[in-house]
């Protein structure tokens, strides 16, 4: 109610700006040139310093192997493997730690033929380093072991959930550690498609909702059969990407309205926590002419830390398990740090990876000592350190007072620690109101308890004296003959 | 006469019927007028210190927004404009309220937003989250209240049926409506006046 009762304030104010000509839209979402920026809790874009800086820019040519053509996905292993799948030159490209080149895989022994790939648009590596290829222009999904050699391959699915038409174009696969496969096909409006160990589809997970537009229903609701069909169908929207954590959780992103990022569960249900002050969602605030943030990559790290590649403009942004916004970097453009056709983004241990499709090209990004700190502090809140987490928030707060949900993570710690009171005005800080109020309920009891004695006495005081002056005045109006009220 | 000032609202807001009778036929009008500038001011008052000082809990306020002069207008225009409009429709709908009639009903069926919300301020700083569910129940009690009150008000100063007021009460709405409308279009037409004569003028002093 009371948050209405703000927003209808704020329309009103809003109406009389425009009254008096001041416009109100279009808030900035562009920071100084080289910084980066964060969002307040009041939704404003305020500066922050860089969390990570592009260092170096490698090309095929580069890295001795060929000038890469379209690459379009990259994958790190655990142990820093880097694998890039060079899509235009059909091929993959394993670096090892210091980028150098390990590997090569340009085709595999299927059935004794060797068998190459057409225009592969996702790579995905287990944890037994089994290489798992969207071989999308010859619509199928390669497995292949540690050494190269084939595991299997999935083909086009049987299924009656499939019309007879189907085309199968995977996209983009990955392989949770029971060895189902997940693939993301193009036209695929139902969800994500599994399938068991042994390569047979199973059914659909994770369908996106549709999402309405109110002002098109309307128009469609008024218009006939014949221009009902040139119209567009309502359907759900493409996933854009998707991974998985070491915890078997698929987080996908999709490219239009409604939650672009997803956290999905064995049965496809959303348990993304949303518990910042704003959803994950690339920009809060944009221009109307661009629009909000087209994400299509993910990128999941330890502790819960997922980034996001929008491709609009070539941000990338990282948000901690709570779903709050930890720091963005990159651009569009073409400085080092900058892209023009950005694809896929990956973590090097806390490095960060991006691949440039137009211009085969890839970035490192690397932290620098604020960006540091705060992985570090999110890190050790995860884990549940808290005296740790204090010392790198209150670190991080001292570079970036604009960072607010540190308050918060401060406040968590010196709740545990017993200052009830500091850690309300910290909750307060970042609008935290749970917190706040957790908080509140301590410290009220802990001052009823201390002023226990005052408190009970001054009742009781009151009650003896009111119980006095009733008697009192009784007794007066008897005395008179007069009866009170 | 002391005590009046105090009991009188109080009982309006008690006994509607009886009160808002005596208000309109027995009263001092001059008193009641008094009265009700006393309970708008007190309405204001109550807004401002709400914004200031409401419990974090249940009010997250941003101070870059903050204004308590425009919390004055958030109480004047919305009243102003009611009573204008009912007014307006009441006389053609053989209403026999005055306009004066109108408003002090208007104002005196706001107080049990001051005397509900007023406390309301101050225990909202000590409450929890779990109990904030009293501060909105109260809340919306107040609100309820007061629209009951001006219903009944409305209906007496009147002399409607309950059907004809409430008919009456939403054709005031969209007259509401109608005249902000109305004044939004006047503005922007005098701001684009103002603004051709200062050009005009700038125009003129530059050329020589």
């Amino acid at each position: 109610m009371l948050k209405r009762k703000t927003k209808l304030r704020a329309y009103l104010l809003a109406a009389i700006c425009c009254v008096f000509g001041i416009s109100a839209g279009g808030s900035l979402a562009y920071a100084a040139d080289g910084d980066s920026y964060n969002y307040s809790v009041w939704g404003d874009t305020v500066v922050s310093p860089s969390a990570y800086e592009a260092t170096t820019l490698m090309t095929g040519t580069s890295l001795g192997i060929g000038a890469f053509k379209d690459p379009s996905d990259l994958h790190v292993t655990a142990d820093n493997e880097i694998y890039i799948l060079d899509s235009g030159n059909n091929r993959i490209v394993v670096l090892d730690i210091n980028y150098r080149q390990k590997a090569m895989i340009n085709s595999f022994n299927n059935d004794g033929v060797a068998d190459t790939f057409l225009n592969p648009q996702g790579i995905f590596i287990t944890e037994q380093k089994h290489v798992l290829i969207a071989d999308t222009g010859n619509k199928r999904v390669v497995h292949l072991d540690e050494k190269g050699q084939l595991v299997q391959i999935v083909e086009k699915p049987e299924s009656d959930l499939l019309p007879g038409n189907f085309d199968f174009q995977p996209v983009r696969v990955v392989m949770d550690k029971a060895q189902r496969i997940y693939v993301m096909a193009v036209g695929v409006f139902d969800g994500l498609m599994e399938f068991s160990a042994e390569g047979a589809f199973t059914s659909y997970i994770g369908a996106n909702r549709v999402w309405v537009d109110p002002v098109e229903l309307f128009w469609k609701r008024l218009s006939t059969k014949a221009q009902r069909s040139q119209m567009v169908m309502f359907t759900p929207t493409e996933f854009t990407n998707m991974d998985i954590n070491d915890e078997g959780f698929i987080y996908a992103t999709s490219g239009d309205s409604g939650d672009t990022i997803r956290k999905l569960n064995a049965q496809g249900n959303d348990i993304l926590r949303r518990t910042g002050l704003y959803d994950p969602q690339g920009d809060i605030n944009f221009t109307r002419d661009l629009g909000p943030s087209r994400l299509i990559d993910v990128d999941i790290t330890d502790s819960e830390i997922y980034s996001v590649l929008d491709s609009k403009r070539g941000r990338i942004f990282t948000y901690n398990g709570d779903g709050q916004f930890m720091y963005v970097f990159g651009g569009m453009g073409n400085r080092i740090g900058e892209f023009n056709t950005p694809v896929a983004i990956e973590r090097v241990g806390d490095d960060f990876l991006v691949l440039d499709k137009a211009f085969g090209e890839m970035t490192l990004f690397q932290t620098t000592e604020y960006g540091r700190t705060l992985n570090e502090a999110v890190r050790s809140y995860y884990r549940g350190e808290e005296d740790k987490a204090l010392q790198l928030y209150k670190q991080t707060i001292n570079r970036n007072t604009n960072l607010d949900f540190a308050y918060s993570g401060i406040g968590k710690a010196i709740l545990r620690q017993g200052d009830y009171k500091d850690a309300m005005r910290y909750f307060k800080q970042s609008l935290d109101q749970p917190n706040y109020s957790k908080a509140f309920l301590l410290y009220r009891k802990e001052v009823l308890r201390a002023n226990f004695s005052t408190i009970m006495t001054v009742v009781i005081g009151i009650a003896a004296v009111t119980l006095i002056i009733r008697t009192y005045r009784k007794k007066q109006a008897r005395k008179r003959g007069v009866s009170f009220e | 006469m002391n005590k009046e000032f105090i009991k009188f609202p109080l009982y309006v807001i008690m006994h509607p019927f009886n009160g808002y009778w005596e208000l309109k036929y027995e009263q001092n009008k001059k008193l009641n007028l008094i009265l009700s500038f006393g309970i708008l001011l007190m309405l204001i008052l109550t807004n401002v210190l709400s914004s200031q000082y409401s419990g974090f809990l249940v009010n997250i306020y941003n101070p870059k927004y903050m204004n308590s002069l425009m919390e004055i207008t958030y109480v004047l225009v919305p009243v102003l404009f009611w009573c204008a409009a009912n007014w307006s429709l009441t006389t053609l709908m053989d209403g026999e309220g005055k306009f004066v009639d109108i408003f002090i009903s208007t104002c005196f069926a706001l107080l049990p937003l001051v005397i509900i919300n007023f406390p309301w301020i101050w225990l909202s700083n000590v409450i929890s989250m779990q109990e904030t569910t009293f501060y909105y129940f109260f809340n919306s009690f107040a609100a309820l209240w007061s629209l009951y009150l001006m219903f009944v008000g409305n209906m007496t100063v009147h002399q409607f049926t309950p059907s004809k007021t409430i008919v009456t009460m939403m054709l005031s709405l969209i007259a509401i409506g109608f005249m902000a409308f109305l004044c939004l279009l006047f503005f922007s037409l005098i701001q684009q006046i103002i603004t051709f004569i200062t050009i005009l003028y700038q125009e003129i002093t530059l050329r020589n």
